[in-house]
């Protein structure tokens, strides 16, 4: 195998790919962002009832997730910290919608993460491994990443960012979830669903922070989920993303969910006291035609846990 | 005792003896792949064992730091073993030791030449060592047996091994058909969790490592057991324990005749024209026990502290040796270094002050193994040349971990010290300081927080200020440019590692600050303090 044959075989691999997802979902999302997307807003503090009552608001799980699906929930477990400090995902929040993905049929549920910290003391120490593995089921499976499974994806509709290398799992996916956690960031002032999408993605990750909020919106474009599950029971307000002290972490007991993602993040937003308009990802996806900015044009539906 | 029956009695001995030192070996093998991270923050057992049983090792250390340590004490185990059972260490257990025999019968070596090349050198080198140690300057972690075994291995065998197999499934997993990759890739799945490292590790100086390592090795093709009886100081020191011991093997006499079959096959050279056995050299590997045509070789208890055959070091030589190792200390004590420091020179998270880490480190590598991140490194000659091969972090190759506690965990002389969660947290092993003549934020105005997003303190050690600039056409810019809280800054190296600069990090850690010097505090900043005018 020389470099040159090499290279072909991903470029044409890439492009397979890049053609076969993202043309596919460009009506989809420019629908969406004429229609008026249903976003579920759920409180209480039994989160396995939480997730359930969240999806139920939006359907039901098999509106997402059809019979021998491969699945892939998308956690964020960037960090060393424990799930009281709010940097991941709350892994009972991640184990209720893989649960609830395998009743719906799913032939596999992957789970993962590009961690930041060191993957395996990231997934331990976030009370993932342990989550996970309580479903007691083989067809859930808690996965590392793979370097080899990272490819170059073009990115045809991005305005800032052309070609990035992504995750096979992630595009590949029948049905993909997204569940980030909300939380402070320093530059990106929030870290919301479009946000998330930086665990799938290889190559130099930290050079995305240039013009984080257009790359991030760029990747919208490429890597879509199907369902957004934001994750608000813990948010951390300041010292984001990784916290550390619980003086930064405000229980809120809520999740947010929606199948579109930029009205996802916008209603997030809120939780924070800032408008939708102040994270620049989600301006920048809206612009894209990726989904609704304004909550005052989507079906807000609550609930109570 | 009937011949037939007494050859029988010494093969299943000699047996005996293979067997146990592949089991030691495998041991060793099960214990250097444990360590590593497994999912505990504390761990279960590492190889670090086999450097805590190491009498050599102890011995000098606590020679260098003057108090006993305690971590070292399984060492008088050994001791206890060679006083009753002679140099049974290096024949049946020692992993070095197994590994040139197991050579030796797997690819073959040169044959056995009974005299050794130089049977006195291990001596001059264990009295060199320990009066070097004596007087500060620590030289048994380059020459101990398993210091050169583990260092080699786990800085470029193991490595290696990974980096093929790696290379190797990628191919398979990129280029060959699902139906080879359903065999392919669970083979692989498997030497994951069995054998191969968790994640790809990089060493400087891997190769020097190596090199040593295949030294030992080649010279078995010069003589059995080269390294063994001509080297090995910690033979030398077992060999004394074994002399000044109870046991005494015994050899052929005179009515051998002209048969000096048990001479020509020992492997260390302990057998001497007139068929005497030194008790200081001998192995007990039982091989002239099996092979004597009139099994006569056997072990005898003598009176402890008498001496039996085989030569001491003539009282010239002691002193010859003993005085040189007076010269390096004079030497060495007037070096730059001993003024300013490298400042890159930055030790792992509860080293001890320099010089009694140096004292105390036996260059085992078990902390650069174990090192999660891939930071820890070994050094060449930044800390001097009697602190080659130990430790120091390379922040842009990896930082140190925040919640991690492992290094000081598997040190087995307490060079590192085991820092608690609590204490760790706080443990300033550096400092970072941005180049603002790269920095983003600073040469470019372009914003860029990786740095801060990745700072672990829970109150983040960088801040920002929001500042206007001149962008480069002149227009006015808001730009949050990040600075160093002092206070807070622990020097784990994280924003060094993950600055997005393709080369030099614009944040770069000195260890400036560092906890285990208070002389090199960082200035205060009281108020209207005006450092350098």
């Amino acid at each position: 195998m020389n470099r040159r044959r090499f290279l072909k075989q991903v470029a044409l691999y890439s492009g397979g790919l890049s053609l076969s997802l993202p043309l596919l979902r460009v009506p989809e999302c420019l629908a969406l962002n004429e229609s008026v997307p249903e976003v579920a807003r759920v409180t209480g503090s039994d989160y396995g009832a939480l997730v359930r009552q969240t999806v139920d608001l939006l359907g039901s799980m098999s509106r997402f997730v059809k019979p021998g699906d491969k699945v892939v929930v998308k956690p964020n477990i960037g960090w060393d910290r424990k799930p009281e400090q709010g940097a991941n995902t709350h892994p009972q929040v991640v184990s209720a919608l893989v649960e609830m993905a395998l009743e719906a049929g799913a032939k596999e549920v992957m789970i993962f993460d590009y961690t930041c910290n060191e993957k395996r003391r990231c997934y331990n120490n976030s009370g993932m491994t342990e989550a996970i593995k309580s479903i007691g089921s083989k067809q859930a499976k808690l996965v590392h990443i793979d370097q080899r499974k990272f490819v170059p994806v073009e990115i045809a509709r991005g305005r800032s960012l052309k070609q990035w290398d992504i995750y096979k799992d992630a595009l590949t996916a029948d049905t993909y979830i997204n569940v980030p956690v909300a939380k402070h960031h320093g530059l990106s002032r929030l870290s919301l669903g479009l946000k998330n999408s930086m665990g799938v993605i290889g190559g130099r990750r930290g050079a995305l922070h240039h013009d984080l909020g257009q790359n991030l919106a760029d990747l919208a474009t490429v890597i879509s989920p199907r369902l957004t599950i934001i994750d608000a029971t813990r948010i951390l307000t300041d010292n984001g993303p990784q916290g550390g002290s619980l003086k930064d972490v405000k229980v809120l007991d809520t999740l947010i969910g929606s199948v579109d993602p930029v009205a996802a993040d916008a209603v997030a937003t809120t939780l924070f006291g800032l408008k939708p308009e102040d994270i620049a990802a989600t301006v920048a996806a809206h612009q894209m035609g990726l989904g609704q900015i304004d909550p005052a044009r989507m079906n807000l539906l609550s609930g109570s846990g | 005792m009937g011949q037939a029956s007494s050859k029988s009695v010494y093969r299943g001995w000699r047996k005996g003896r293979v067997a146990a030192q592949l089991l030691f070996f495998l041991l060793f093998v099960f214990l250097f792949v444990k360590t590593d991270y497994t999912g505990s923050d504390t761990i279960e057992y590492a190889v670090n064992i086999l450097f805590r049983i190491d009498p050599l090792l102890a011995l000098a250390t606590m020679l260098a730091v003057k108090t006993v340590i305690t971590l070292m004490l399984p060492a008088l185990l050994v001791v206890l073993l060679s006083l009753v059972a002679g140099r049974s260490f290096c024949g049946w257990i020692c992993p070095l030791g197994g590994l040139l025999d197991g050579w030796r019968r797997l690819f073959g070596a040169a044959g056995t030449q009974s005299a050794s090349r130089f049977p006195s050198l291990p001596k001059i080198l264990l009295v060199f060592i320990l009066v070097s140690a004596l007087f500060g300057v620590p030289l048994a972690g380059y020459l101990d047996p398993f210091s050169i075994l583990v260092r080699g291995l786990s800085q470029a065998v193991y490595p290696g091994v990974n980096e093929v197999s790696v290379s190797f499934f990628t191919f398979t997993y990129q280029h060959l058909p699902e139906t080879v990759n359903r065999i392919t890739e669970p083979f692989y799945a498997f030497l994951q969790h069995t054998v191969l490292p968790f994640e790809q590790k990089f060493y400087q100086f891997g190769l020097l490592s190596l090199l040593v390592l295949l030294l030992v090795i080649a010279a078995e093709y010069v003589q059995n057991r080269f390294f063994c009886r001509n080297i090995c100081p910690l033979g030398a020191l077992l060999g004394w324990f074994s002399r000044v011991g109870v046991l005494a093997p015994a050899g052929g006499d005179e009515d051998c005749r002209a048969c000096r079959r048990c001479a020509q096959i020992c492997r260390m050279g302990a057998i001497d024209e007139q068929r005497k056995i030194d008790e200081a050299a001998c192995v007990l590997c039982l091989d002239c026990f099996e092979q004597c045509p009139r099994q006569i070789i056997s072990f005898q208890a003598k009176v402890p502290l008498s001496r039996g055959a085989g030569i001491s070091l003539s009282r010239r030589r002691f002193l010859a040796a003993a005085s040189a190792s007076l010269v390096l200390p004079s030497v060495l004590g007037v070096r730059t270094l001993n003024v300013q420091a490298d400042p890159l020179l930055i030790r792992p998270p509860g080293a001890l002050a320099e010089q009694e880490f140096l004292n105390r480190c036996v260059r085992c590598g078990q902390c650069m193994q174990v090192c999660i991140t891939n930071g820890l490194q070994p050094v060449m000659l930044r800390a001097g040349i009697e602190g080659m091969f130990t430790p120091y972090l390379v922040a842009r190759t990896g930082y140190c971990e925040f919640n991690c506690t492992l290094c000081g965990q598997v040190c087995p002389t307490g060079a590192i010290n085991v820092l608690d969660m609590a204490r760790k947290h706080t443990f300033k092993i550096g400092h970072a300081w941005f180049d603002k003549n790269r920095c983003l934020p600073y040469a470019k105005a372009i914003p860029c927080i990786v740095c801060e997003e990745h700072c672990p303190t829970p109150e983040k050690a960088i801040k920002f200020r929001n500042v206007e600039v001149l962008g480069e056409q002149g227009a006015r810019r808001q730009v949050r440019q990040p600075y160093v809280d002092d206070a807070l800054c622990i020097g784990c190296g994280i924003c060094e590692t993950k600055c997005p600069l393709p080369d030099h990090s614009a944040i770069f850690i000195t260890s400036a600050g560092e906890h285990r010097h208070p002389d090199s505090r960082l200035p205060a900043v009281q108020e209207p303090f005006l450092y350098g005018g």
